[in-house]
């Protein structure tokens, strides 16, 4: 049986909303200077306002499905990522502005929303189960379960990955100097595909940054997070790549997740890889969606035409906890 | 003339000045310290001073009057170190104190010998080898290194009445055998904050030699080349040289090892490093610090930035000059490798002179 597993279809869904920084920052929705995150190539973000994560994770999940006309009863395994501890229940209310979690009962804790989407979409034949604790890098590791479990179990054929995420109203959207939008994605992992196979992935999660050294001062965990964000970067790729047995001059493409297009440009030069090989263009019109960056540039780049059969993609992605990790596909 | 040797020590109460002055007291001569502050030492006179002040170093009449008299040696030491010092501030201490301790030491009749402690990095961003013979840069990275390359000269104007020399230190980082750091530079801070996981880059090349000397080495080297073999317009280079310093890559995997010799816990944090870049890359990246008004992001990268942007100009630098004097003495500059992990365990050890606890 074949070990190679691979990315075999993707989708993702973003709310209809999307206000410029100034509309932003006009709604109270920034605590940051609209000239820094333009600076950092940020131009618009992505607001749920009718919808919550579970119905965005419903509706990237119905379209991946749709487009491959997949029988979900032949999804075998579902994970489903949330990065925001709020990802992780159900919304059972309109919560107050600003409000992480919003329940009145403990009951509500149980309400988990990837029961939520077995049920309304028919996956019936699916062992489901969440995964979150990895921020923004979560779904990478929805995605490194489902490839172990694929590998591990013959049964086992198709594996529905998703991840959706939505920040409570009301919140500023800029984290980290990040601008933050609501989205979610969904992808098929199967075996034997011949596109977008999995060559390797790599993940480092260093549990003891936050408030350790620093302390919260003038921005003590911004700063920690930023200094221990580029060096693990550098090293989680080139350990990555190497684990794919490629060299960095073998990437055709990296697919980013949507932190700053500064960072990035940082990154690449310190990695010592041109900037035309990242596809930075939903940096600025969508933002950073937490988990749900990376699938939909890989969407995007796809269906643009930009990917060539055989191209080597890097993935790339980082949360808090903190959780560094890096994909090498096979397009 | 007097019978005995008096020597004027400005800076005695920094790093060099303070291992200076021991050796001294066990040379055959008076010991007059210049002090902005109080201060004493058991074989040393302190006389209140300053630099600053142009008429007589603000000391009082009395005690200018008597050194005119007696001193026979000055060793100017006393120098505005930081590398984050305002320009204007830097060249009032380093550049106009300066010619006011030359002013003055043209005034004592019996001076034989004037020493200006000055640093190797007045060649500023030339790269290669720098030679003790070269005057300096044209060009700098920080206000130290500019203000001390127009102290030098001034210095060289006035060695056509002054029996004067100058002596470039490299990085003076702490003892050699202790580790023992008494004044924390900016070398120390930058190893906090990678300490810290402050510090993610720094500009430059992982083969790049980077030069430090021991203070110990500092103080023996000048002591001897002032009082015992003064050669009156020579410049020194007391420096570790090509073949005693170490690359900037074993310097951070050193630091490393000593952080988790001195503190085991510190492995559990797991920092990295900080990564070694490309100059276009670490300027967008201090760029980006800037823009981003984080508070301690910016002064982690401003206390970094002062001295790294040296590590983007490589250099080795010539210690003809002075091997030749020292030779047949028993003063030679270590090899970077045999202390510089006792002087990061000795910081961290001691909380970067805090005491107390660098707790994790």
């Amino acid at each position: 049986m074949s070990s190679v597993v691979a990315l075999s279809a993707f989708a993702y869904h973003l709310p209809p909303t999307s206000l410029d920084l100034r509309q932003l920052a006009e709604s109270g929705l920034l605590a940051g200077s609209v000239v820094t995150l333009e600076s950092f190539g940020f131009a618009k973000a992505r607001i749920a306002s009718n919808e919550s994560h579970v119905e965005m994770a419903i509706r990237a999940a119905q379209s991946v499905l749709d487009e491959t006309e997949t029988d979900p009863g032949d999804v075998g395994l579902v994970l489903y990522a949330g990065a925001l501890a709020s990802s992780s229940v159900a919304p059972c209310m309109p919560p107050p502005p600003g409000s992480v979690l919003h329940l009145e009962s403990v009951p509500e804790l149980f309400r988990y929303p990837a029961s939520i989407l077995q049920d309304r979409l028919g996956l019936d034949g699916a062992v489901v189960a969440g995964v979150n604790q990895q921020a923004c890098a979560s779904m990478f590791s929805a995605i490194q379960f489902g490839r172990a479990s694929l590998i591990a179990d013959p049964a086992l054929d198709t594996v529905l990955c998703v991840a959706s995420d939505r920040l409570p109203d009301g919140v500023a959207r800029d984290i980290v100097f990040n601008v933050v939008s609501d989205g979610a994605c969904a992808v098929l992992l199967r075996r034997d595909t011949s596109m977008n196979r999995v060559l390797a992935i790599h993940h480092v999660t260093k549990p003891m940054l936050f408030g350790a050294g620093a302390g919260d001062a003038d921005g003590g965990a911004d700063a920690e997070v930023v200094s221990a964000y580029f060096p693990t970067a550098v090293r989680v790729i080139e350990d990555a790549v190497r684990k794919a047995g490629l060299s960095l001059d073998d990437i055709d493409w990296v697919i980013p997740h949507n932190v700053s297009l500064r960072s990035w440009e940082i990154l690449l030069g310190m990695l010592g890889m041109p900037m035309r090989k990242l596809f930075s263009a939903n940096i600025a019109r969508v933002g950073h969606t937490i988990s749900a960056d990376n699938l939909m540039n890989l969407r995007d780049a796809q269906d643009a035409g930009l990917l060539r059969r055989g191209d080597h993609l890097l993935l790339f992605t980082f949360g808090f906890g903190l959780n560094w990790s890096c994909m090498i596909l096979e397009h | 003339m007097p019978a005995r040797n008096a020597v004027l020590l400005t800076g005695g109460t920094g790093a060099l000045g303070r291992e200076l002055l021991p050796l001294l007291s066990t040379t055959d001569c008076d010991v007059f310290v210049l002090t902005r502050g109080e201060g004493g030492a058991p074989d040393a006179r302190f006389v209140h001073g300053d630099i600053t002040h142009a008429v007589d170093l603000g000391m009082r009449q009395t005690d200018a009057a008597m050194l005119r008299e007696r001193v026979t040696h000055i060793i100017h030491c006393a120098a505005e170190t930081r590398f984050t010092a305002p320009l204007a501030h830097a060249r009032a201490v380093n550049v106009d104190g300066t010619r006011a301790v030359l002013d003055f030491a043209g005034t004592c009749r019996a001076v034989r010998a004037v020493a200006c402690a000055s640093t190797v990095y007045v060649s500023g961003t030339r790269t290669g080898v720098i030679l003790e013979r070269e005057p300096g840069g044209c060009d700098w990275v920080n206000s130290y290194e500019q203000s001390k390359a127009e102290m030098e000269a001034v210095a060289g104007e006035a060695m056509a009445t002054l029996p004067l020399s100058i002596y470039r230190f490299s990085t003076i980082i702490g003892h050699s055998t202790t580790g023992a750091v008494t004044s924390f530079n900016a070398i120390h801070h930058a190893l906090r904050l990678f300490y810290q996981g402050l510090a993610p880059m720094v500009p430059g090349d992982l083969r790049t030699l980077v030069d430090f000397v021991p203070v110990d080495f500092a103080a023996r080297a000048l002591h001897y080349l002032v009082m015992h073999r003064f050669e009156p317009g020579a410049t020194y280079h007391l420096a570790a040289g090509s073949t005693r310093s170490c690359t900037l890559d074993e310097l951070l995997d050193e630091t490393v090892r000593a952080f988790e010799r001195s503190r085991p816990a510190w492995r559990k944090r797991r920092i990295e490093r900080p990564a070694v870049v490309g100059t276009d890359t670490y300027a967008l990246f201090t760029r980006s610090v800037a823009e981003s008004g984080n508070v301690l992001l910016q002064r982690a990268v401003q206390a970094v930035q002062a001295f790294a942007w040296q590590l983007a100009y490589p250099k080795t630098f010539d210690t003809s000059a002075t091997d030749a004097a020292l030779a047949g003495t028993s003063i030679v500059a270590p090899h970077c490798r045999d202390f510089y992990g006792k002087v990061v365990e000795s910081c961290v050890i001691t909380n970067w002179g805090g005491g107390a606890d660098g707790a994790l």
